[in-house]
């Protein structure tokens, strides 16, 4: 019977596609050559190309926008940051600068105008202190500094300090913890690092604009232990995100809300530390420490260094259990993973993102491979020489210590239960119709945006994305979640995959640290301390909150779009000392 | 019993969009079965290879299965994963009645096929079908009429 069901939809799926007129013209594009995930430069073409010169949004190459889409808009006033003003009258945008802080220091955080040229565009953008990315704090782990934050971009803004078990009210949360920074305006940051490991800091209001146009930076906490890590020749934080360019336009913001709700904006000039071509030069044999970040608004990435051995270190707020050789990083909007890399022969090791995208129309997936950067590896050998310590995997005994005290609670029922779904209205007819038949189709994640067209008309007037409280079905802030400080609470998160676009959320708690103790009925292995933890389609994800700092801390999906169209709640945790445990 | 009854209600489960639902053939029509997808471990949150292909581990739930001997000359039965065109196959173990986890596959979009084997080390499939079903992200790939399920050799 169900596959009865299934090929009906099926058939209803070929025929709609046969008998569109739109298809007839449209070229569906062959699938390229299969990667060569261990050659050391790209050995397919990359996906740069996009038509895009006749079309308000930038297409698959190949793919017209739907007939029932044609000359429609999102029902919001496009927005472009800083539109009016004379690029060659802004500062360039600088490269990020490290700002090493003591306990007790203050730094001055301007959140500002910015010229930045991509690919010999120039572009009015934003950017802290006219870096892009803003300037890399590095403190040792316990220190408190202050930021003395102002607001001169044209929007209201806060700073948010993702993943700071810190004071509640320095959370940067509008309409929780403070008031929105109006333009013109400043606020002042009491900030803590009570966690080593590697963070970020971005604005908490209308980050489907401001983080994508330049507002982030990274936070590394030192541990005080000279042997937190294991020695490499060099470290390098690197952050990822992309932009919407449209031949030399940025595709505009919706001013009263934001636009690609559905799945959220997904750039099409992936960017690292701001620049479109990463490039490093090593050592023969160097072991790079690399601090990944995403901060893209939506897109999750797989990334590799060319074939270069790689193993995993840590991630949000800890090390793991153990490190791991893995060949390649997964990391969605959000998170961190700190990793060592080392280049063995001279050559060249190209940065890539690796997915798999789905061509809706041939009911296939397709390799994308887009080259971030190149790692070009010389002939003189890199001294010291850290191979051997590099081809040890360590254990972290005292990260595992530090979880044992909560493996009790891994079977426990779960204290919360919550689904992600969506509601949706006034979407374009064909957009509506066109969803119906296209969950058919299952991918735990979207890696791309293979339906540009149908997103770029949701806006959050159309969309609610949802997180659902099972036993009350209230939703996002009306959900009234009360835990006491010092309890271990279960959360299980359901994304349902029934719902009009399942999609992954990567699911953020501010303020606490969580442990993913089991996906979809399977254990984890190798458990390490987070903040964001990516719920594919379809998933049940079991996470377990040691809720220890007090106050109102919100939990939301961190694709940008998704948490201005709602998906958020608040978890209250209350003040009550917790010296026991 | 009992077990054989939990199997049943397991078999029995709502599908999910990570599990399989197994068909049989003519030739094994007392053969029921399902699969269930889980990512194989990683320290990641979905499990992919370095160009983005889904890694899963093959969770199945296998009864009724009869004894590989009433087939012909078998002794075992084999799990594969095979492309939707069936070019390319992947031995992912054998099987028997009961619940067992093989794997990986490797693959977004596959066919799972068990076949009755002369032997449980078989590295080639050449027997009957016993059990097949498709992945999730195939059900808008209709493969039903091919010769192979119909229990045609």
């Amino acid at each position: 019977m169900m596959y009865a069901v299934r090929y009906v939809r099926s058939g209803l799926l070929v025929a709609l596609l046969a008998f569109a007129p739109w298809l007839v013209g449209a070229q569906v594009k062959p699938p390229p050559a299969k990667p060569k995930p261990n050659a050391p430069v790209p050995a397919m073409p990359e996906h740069h190309d996009h038509d895009a010169m006749d079309m308000p949004i930038p297409m698959p190459k190949g793919m017209p926008m739907m007939p029932g889409l044609k000359g429609l808009r999102p029902p919001v006033t496009p927005f472009v940051p800083g539109a009016g003003v004379d690029p060659a009258t802004l500062p360039a945008a600088k490269p990020v600068a490290t700002v090493k802080l003591k306990d007790g220091d203050t730094l001055d955080l301007t959140a500002g105008l910015v010229r930045r040229t991509i690919r010999g565009q120039q572009f009015v953008m934003y950017a802290f202190n006219g870096m892009v990315p803003g300037p890399l704090i590095r403190v040792a782990q316990s220190a408190a500094i202050t930021v003395r934050f102002h607001n001169r971009i044209d929007l209201p803004s806060t700073i948010h300090w993702h993943g700071l078990r810190h004071d509640n009210q320095n959370d940067g949360v509008p309409g929780l913890t403070q008031a929105e920074v109006a333009p013109g305006g400043s606020f002042t940051y009491q900030v803590r690092f009570p966690d080593a490991g590697v963070y970020w800091y971005h604005p908490h209001v209308r980050e489907d604009i401001e983080q994508a146009m330049g507002l982030f930076g990274n936070m590394i906490v030192d541990s005080p232990e000279p042997d937190y890590y294991s020695p490499v020749n060099r470290e390098q934080s690197l952050v990822f995100n992309d932009l919407l360019i449209n031949g030399d336009t940025l595709v505009p913001f919706g001013k009263e809300g934001p636009d690609f709700t559905l799945m959220g904006r997904v750039g099409n000039v992936l960017t690292v530390n701001g620049e479109p071509d990463y490039g490093l030069t090593a050592r023969k044999g160097e072991v790079v420490r690399f601090y990944l970040t995403n901060v893209s608004s939506s897109r999750t990435y797989n990334l590799s260094f060319g074939g270069a051995p790689m193993k995993v270190v840590a991630s949000d707020m800890s090390r793991f259990e153990r490190e791991e050789r893995v060949p390649s990083v997964v990391m969605a909007p959000a998170e961190r993973y700190v990793v060592e890399v080392r280049f063995d022969k001279p050559g060249k090791y190209a940065l890539v993102n690796a997915v798999q995208q789905i061509n809706h129309f041939a009911g296939e997936f397709e390799p994308e491979v887009d080259t971030l950067g190149i790692v070009t590896v010389g002939q003189v050998p890199a001294v010291p020489d850290h191979a051997a310590r590099f081809a040890t995997l360590r254990a972290y005994p005292a990260v595992s210590r530090d979880v044992d005290r909560f493996r009790q609670h891994f079977d426990k029922e779960p204290d919360q239960k919550l689904t992600l779904t969506l509601r949706t209205n006034s979407l374009p007819l064909a957009t509506v119709q066109f969803m119906n038949i296209d969950t058919a189709y299952f991918a735990p994640v979207e890696w791309t945006d293979a339906m540009p067209d149908m997103n770029w008309l949701s806006t959050s007037k159309q969309v609610r994305w949802i997180l659902r409280e099972d036993a009350t079905s209230k939703e996002n802030m009306d959900i009234d979640w009360r835990v006491k400080q010092g309890s271990v609470v279960k959360l299980r998160i359901v994304n349902d995959p029934k719902s009009f676009h399942p999609m992954q959320h990567p699911i953020h708690l501010h303020g606490q640290r969580m442990l993913v103790v089991s996906r979809d009925g399977v254990k984890t292995r190798n458990l390490v301390w987070k903040d964001t933890v990516i719920i594919p389609v379809g998933s049940t994800v079991d996470l377990l909150i040691d809720a220890t700092n007090p106050g109102a801390w919100m939990l939301h999906c961190h694709i940008a779009e998704h948490l201005e169209s709602d998906m958020m709640a608040v978890m209250h945790v209350d003040g009550v000392a917790d010296s026991k445990r | 019993m009992i077990s054989r009854l939990l199997l049943a209600a397991l078999v029995a489960l709502p599908l999910g969009p990570y599990d399989i639902k197994l068909l049989n053939t003519p030739k094994t029509p007392t053969a029921q079965g399902t699969a269930r997808l889980v990512f194989a471990p990683s320290p990641f949150g979905v499990t992919v290879t370095a160009d983005g292909r889904s890694s899963y581990d093959v969770q199945l739930s296998l009864t009724g299965l009869p004894e590989p001997s009433t087939l012909g000359s078998y002794k075992a039965y084999v799990a594969w994963a095979a492309t939707t065109d069936l070019s390319k196959w992947h031995r992912l173990g054998p099987v028997t009645n009961g619940s067992s986890t093989v794997g990986q596959v490797e693959l977004n979009k596959f066919m799972l096929v068990i076949t009755a084997e002369s032997d449980s080390s078989a590295t080639e499939h050449k027997g009957p079908t016993a059990l097949h079903g498709i992945s999730p992200s195939g059900w808008l790939q209709s493969l039903i009429t091919h010769p192979l399920f119909r229990g045609v050799q």
